[in-house]
């Protein structure tokens, strides 16, 4: 039932994504409301397979790859949605939501059949520190793409050749706009989640902090993102230099994430 | 019924013929009228500064055409010979074809520019508005508006600008976004400033500040059309307020250099700040874009990408004029089945006249209505006509059977006597 759920999720998210797509293409309003209204059905139906999962397994569902992945894509789809009600950035769902797409059909690949709680993760702290950091990484994912296109459109504005990006996506003005609100509201979910992420730490293993690969990997983006908000506000960084460090900060994230995960081990492999 | 153009464009005719022959909108209704008295059954009037055409329908082409021309001739004090010399008549598919690329942008001095569809529409409403217009050219009036939307959704014709300055204001919308609430600096008063300030004043920008080394010309200038002048000295600080510079002076050295430029970035803590130079010798020094959040265009940059934008354009045309060649093909052949059977244009007619006379008598008692609520009703109007007599059209079409028309024909005739008795009964009431 759950998995049924989950791939009518994953029908609508393409659906959308296609529409996204032609949209792009045609520029018509009614393929767009078709890409909207999907995409929210998509949401609703992702949320209530969520929903379903946490009953089914009687724990916050983001204990292993499949879950994380899962997770991750409803997040962005949620953030995605905030930022359409405030900006007109209608074209860039031709770019997020093939990547909500894949996030969930990657999440396929792995067993998807719920596993008893290992005793480490048993904790009121998972939920707080998982979706927090959820929260921040899938924020600084939208940015992570926001800042591709920027340097994309600026570079064609510079160079007065062709205009293929920077006249179908967002003025560089909104998509630096865009960074500044995900380096305002990504930052504090980040913190909160390495925070919360050791003091549970600290309940679990007796140590607050340990060194580990993901702790260490987790404090290097912090810093990146640190370092982006002060130039920010002290001295005025905008538009190329942010892309560029908000790009480094979300490859730092995915590093924390999968490189972590699946290349080093440590106190934190056990997804 | 013929379908008939004539008229003159900026290929025929040189500026002083087609000034000659401009109608303001005022004279219109009044053109359309003389027409109606000569007899010509459907007319409608497209005026630019760059086109005049007459669209009509008669029965007789020639007798008409001619008295087309004397009208012209006896209205615009313009000689035979010229008039003749200058114009076009296009008759039939030509007539409609030539509507149609009209319309698309197709047949204008800069191909696929998007105003023209809008005063093909105010020519029509204008027609409607005085009644010269009928079953035949409204059907064409709402083909051709069908046609040019697929020409605009099906290509890129119209996709980018060729103008200076629209390119200007094109590009700063990719740089900000929405302008309205933006701040425009113009450096120098001359004509090219002038042309730019009306149209940055059309694109709804009100905050416009405007410096000129003679301060009485910037002065006159802002109060000529639109912004707030400034003293020549303000420059530095004016550039650390707004978000565009539009510079066309005479100046023979570079007013605005990277120097400059990188000490108002800090003030401006980085806001990007966009330059367009439209002076020769440039005001603005080129290395100033190389600094960060600074984009400089120059008149050559603009002019090359007008170049690449026309050339697209035309590359566009031809995939338009496929389009436009499939839709005189279809709008020939609903010609073709409307003449074949009279009985159609027969039904049409009367449901108009039916339609027509109840109209302008509701839109007499409705004293207090404006002009939006009469259309509306109008096109109300329009649209349960068309929807009454689809299915008898749509009979007459697909039965051979020669009753069914006679019983059809019948059922629109006798209908004389019943409307008296409606009309009485409607009075009564």
């Amino acid at each position: 039932m759950n998995v049924f759920i989950f791939y009518s999720a994953l029908f609508c998210y393409l659906l959308s994504a296609l529409s996204y797509l032609v949209y792009l293409i045609y520029n018509k309003k009614t393929i767009e409301r078709t890409g909207h209204y999907t995409l929210l059905a998509a949401f609703f139906i992702h949320l209530v397979s969520i929903i379903f999962r946490y009953l089914q397994a009687g724990h916050t569902p983001i204990t292993n790859m499949f879950e994380s992945l899962s997770f991750f894509a409803f997040c962005i789809a949620g953030f995605f949605l905030y930022l359409k009600t405030t900006y007109r950035i209608n074209s860039l769902g031709c770019i997020v939501l093939p990547f909500i797409s894949i996030l969930l059909i990657w999440a396929l690949v792995y067993p998807t059949d719920v596993k008893p709680l290992s005793p480490v993760l048993r904790s009121y702290w998972l939920p707080i520190h998982t979706i927090f950091s959820f929260l921040g990484n899938a924020i600084f994912f939208v940015s992570f793409l926001v800042s591709i296109l920027y340097i994309i459109a600026e570079r064609e504005i510079k160079k007065k050749k062709s205009f293929l990006f920077s006249a179908r996506f967002p003025s560089l003005e909104t998509l630096d706009s865009i960074n500044y609100r995900c380096m305002s509201y990504g930052f504090p979910f980040l913190t909160v989640g390495i925070i919360t992420g050791s003091i549970w730490a600290g309940f679990a293993w007796g140590s607050y902090w340990s060194w580990d690969p993901k702790e260490t990997w987790s404090l290097i983006t912090w810093i990146v993102y640190a370092i982006l908000i002060h130039n920010r506000l002290a001295i005025g960084w905008r538009g190329r230099k942010t892309a560029y460090l908000m790009i480094a900060g979300f490859i730092s994230i995915l590093f924390t994430f999968l490189g972590v995960n699946l290349l080093i081990g440590g106190l934190h492999s056990y997804m | 019924m013929q379908i008939v153009v004539f008229g003159l464009n900026h290929n025929t005719a040189p500026v002083e013929i087609r000034e000659k022959l401009f109608l303001a909108e005022s004279q219109v209704p009044q053109l359309l009228n003389t027409l109606r008295a000569t007899g010509i059954e459907e007319s409608a009037v497209i005026s630019t500064c760059n086109r005049t055409e007459i669209y009509f329908c008669t029965r007789q082409a020639d007798e008409s055409l001619a008295a087309v021309k004397e009208i012209l001739v006896n209205s615009f004090d313009i000689d035979r010979q010229v008039l003749e010399e200058y114009t076009y008549t296009l008759k039939d598919e030509s007539s409609y074809k030539h509507l149609f690329l009209v319309a698309s942008g197709l047949d204008s001095m800069v191909v696929g520019e998007p105003q023209i569809l809008g005063q093909v529409k105010d020519a029509y409403r204008t027609a409607t508005h005085n009644n010269t217009t009928g079953y035949l050219l409204n059907k064409l009036f709402h083909k051709t508006f069908n046609v040019a939307k697929r020409v605009r959704s099906e290509t890129r014709i119209g996709y980018n600008p060729v103008s200076i300055s629209s390119m200007a204001i094109e590009l700063s919308k990719r740089i900000f976004g929405e302008l309205h609430h933006r701040k425009v600096l113009v450096i120098g008063a001359g004509e090219m400033s002038e042309i730019a300030l009306r149209y940055l004043k059309k694109e709804g920008l009100h905050e416009i500040f405007i410096i000129n080394r003679t301060f009485g010309n910037a002065k006159k200038l802002a109060e000529d059309i639109a912004g707030i002048p400034y003293p020549f000295e303000s420059m530095s600080d004016l550039l650390a307020q707004v978000d565009m510079v539009l510079t066309s002076t005479g100046a023979e050295k570079p007013l605005i250099d990277a120097g400059l430029i990188l000490r108002i970035m800090k003030k401006r803590k980085n806001r990007p700040l966009f330059l367009v130079d439209i002076a020769v010798p440039r005001d603005v020094d080129p290395s100033v874009n190389n600094i960060e959040n600074v984009y400089l265009y120059d008149i050559d940059d603009l002019k090359d990408l007008s170049q690449k934008h026309l050339s697209d354009r035309l590359k566009e045309s031809e995939r338009a004029l496929e389009i436009i060649d499939m839709e005189t093909a279809n709008f020939s052949s609903w010609l073709r089945q409307s003449e074949k059977n009279p009985l159609i244009a027969f039904i049409i007619d009367k449901a108009e006249e039916v339609r027509v006379k109840e109209f302008k008598k509701t839109s007499q008692k409705l004293k207090n209505a404006d002009e939006e609520t009469l259309r509306n009703i109008e096109m109300l109007t329009r649209a349960i006509v068309k929807k009454l007599i689809h299915p008898h059209v749509a009979l007459i079409k697909q039965d051979s059977d020669r009753e069914i028309p006679e019983i059809i024909k019948r059922l629109f005739t006798l209908e004389e006597e019943d409307e008296k008795d409606l009309d009485n009964r409607d009075e009564g009431q």
